[in-house]
């Protein structure tokens, strides 16, 4: 055996995961070829030092609010049985791989008219994203100009918005807006803050809904349509407060 | 893992057996974002698709194998969707960049020394500096324990690249805890 047979088996024969005959011609080999050995000595080091940590490597824990937000998902998610299983690296390595994709399409097209179907779980998804994008925005704390984010429904969306101004009657200050994935398809997620307030304003084109009220994952969403447009208004509070900010909005949103 | 049909929500024994593994996931995914934040992020995307999909979940395989490897397609994709530009953070090119030598194996500098003189936040912050494709391939294997078969399938890459992923992110490591002063303070 030489250096570079030697190479793709450095790594089963440190894990204790190569049979017999190959182990006994690593051994062989190692002991004829000092940089070899030293190479396997440094990574053999490394991997009882992996094991010796293990433990304090595997003791973080996910924050408790993720697990109640999780468990929450598990309740209202609603399965897809038309839904493909993950695509595997083999797939992608064949011909199939089209196909593949093609499959992915379709379970996407599925899925959103599946979806489509509940106001509450596609209410309980756009919540996940409104809690995703808000935490996500903290982390980040960047905000976008009015301007900006009309700019940008307008490219992403081809929507020519004109959205609630800071100094409409619903006071409402802008934050900023992220394309979002619902049911594979694309949305538009508009964020404001109401005082301390976090408020989510999605648009869902090319959909049409019943006007109604979704109470979900301690939220409330205001649903309505405007043309081939689904609104979706969604933040805490009573339902009488939100139906009230839903209606300033409407007024003011063209 | 069936349901009563017409019932929305995955099953209880189904909830319990994919939450268990939150901890792991959630691991996993600082190690792929590097930022609380985006980590929650990815896990709840992680949940909502596995919930989602939980008929085309085949019972009696791996579920935690299953999780991780649709935390780690929806980390690509996101990655893809965000820049185009570096969708190939875990192509050969990568492999190839951080082809290093391998460690020269002084006398000075026994791996037993290692050993005795690594802490485990050393190890930690070695970790999470080494490059993202070599990152979790030793993290996939060394913590979490999964075969490379399991690991080929999660990262989408064949079985051959990930024994040598391991392998060079060893090297690394190995490295990079042989310069960085021992007892060094952390954060």
């Amino acid at each position: 055996m030489n250096c570079q047979a030697l190479d793709p088996l450095v790594t089963p024969y440190i894990d204790n995961e190569l049979g017999a005959s190959d182990r006994a011609a690593v051994d062989a080999h190692l002991r004829a070829c000092p940089p070899c050995h030293s190479r396997v000595a440094a990574e053999r080091a490394v991997q009882s030092l992996m094991r010796t940590h293990h433990d304090a490597l595997h003791a973080e824990c996910a924050p408790g609010d993720l697990r109640a937000k999780c468990r929450e998902l598990a309740r209202v998610t609603a399965p897809d049985s038309r839904l493909p299983t993950p695509a595997t690296w083999r797939s992608r390595l064949t011909p199939l791989a089209l196909a593949a994709s093609l499959v992915l399409v379709v379970g996407g097209a599925f899925l959103y008219q599946a979806t489509a179907v509940s106001a509450r779980v596609m209410a309980a998804e756009l919540a996940a994203d409104h809690v995703k994008c808000f935490a996500m925005n903290r982390a980040l704390g960047t905000r976008q100009t009015l301007t900006a984010v009309e700019s940008s429904l307008a490219s992403g969306f081809g929507w020519r918005a004109h959205l609630p101004q800071d100094t409409g009657s619903a006071n409402l200050e802008l934050v900023g807006e992220r394309p979002c994935l619902y049911g594979e398809g694309k949305i538009a997620h508009i964020m404001y803050r109401q005082g301390d307030r976090p408020v989510s304003l999605f648009m869902l084109p090319d959909t049409t809904r019943t006007e109604e009220l979704v109470e979900v994952l301690g939220h409330e969403a205001k649903i309505w349509c405007l043309g081939n447009r689904t609104f979706v208004l969604l933040t805490r509070g009573s339902k009488q407060d939100v139906e009230r900010l839903a209606a300033a909005v409407r007024t003011e949103l063209r | 893992m069936s349901r009563a049909k017409g019932l929305q929500g995955v099953s209880p024994a189904f909830e319990g057996e994919a939450l268990a593994a939150l901890d792991s996931l959630y691991r996993a995914a600082l190690r792929v974002t590097r930022s609380p934040a985006d980590a929650e992020d990815l896990v709840q995307d992680t949940y909502l698709k596995a919930f989602r999909a939980v008929d085309s979940f085949k019972p009696g395989t791996n579920l935690r194998a299953w999780l991780f490897t649709i935390l780690h397609n929806t980390a690509r994709n996101r990655a893809r969707d965000r820049a185009r530009n570096t969708v190939d953070a875990n192509s050969t090119l990568v492999d190839e960049a951080a082809d290093i030598a391998p460690a020269s194996g002084t006398a000075e500098t026994p791996e037993t020394l290692l050993l005795r003189n690594t802490l485990a936040p050393d190890l930690q912050a070695a970790l999470d500096a080494l490059p993202e494709a070599f990152r979790q391939a030793v993290w996939l294997r060394d913590v979490e324990e999964f075969s490379y078969a399991e690991i080929a399938e999660m990262l989408a890459i064949p079985p051959g690249t990930v024994m040598s992923r391991i392998s060079r992110g060893r090297r690394m490591l190995y490295k990079a805890l042989h310069r960085s002063p021992v007892g060094a303070t952390h954060e």
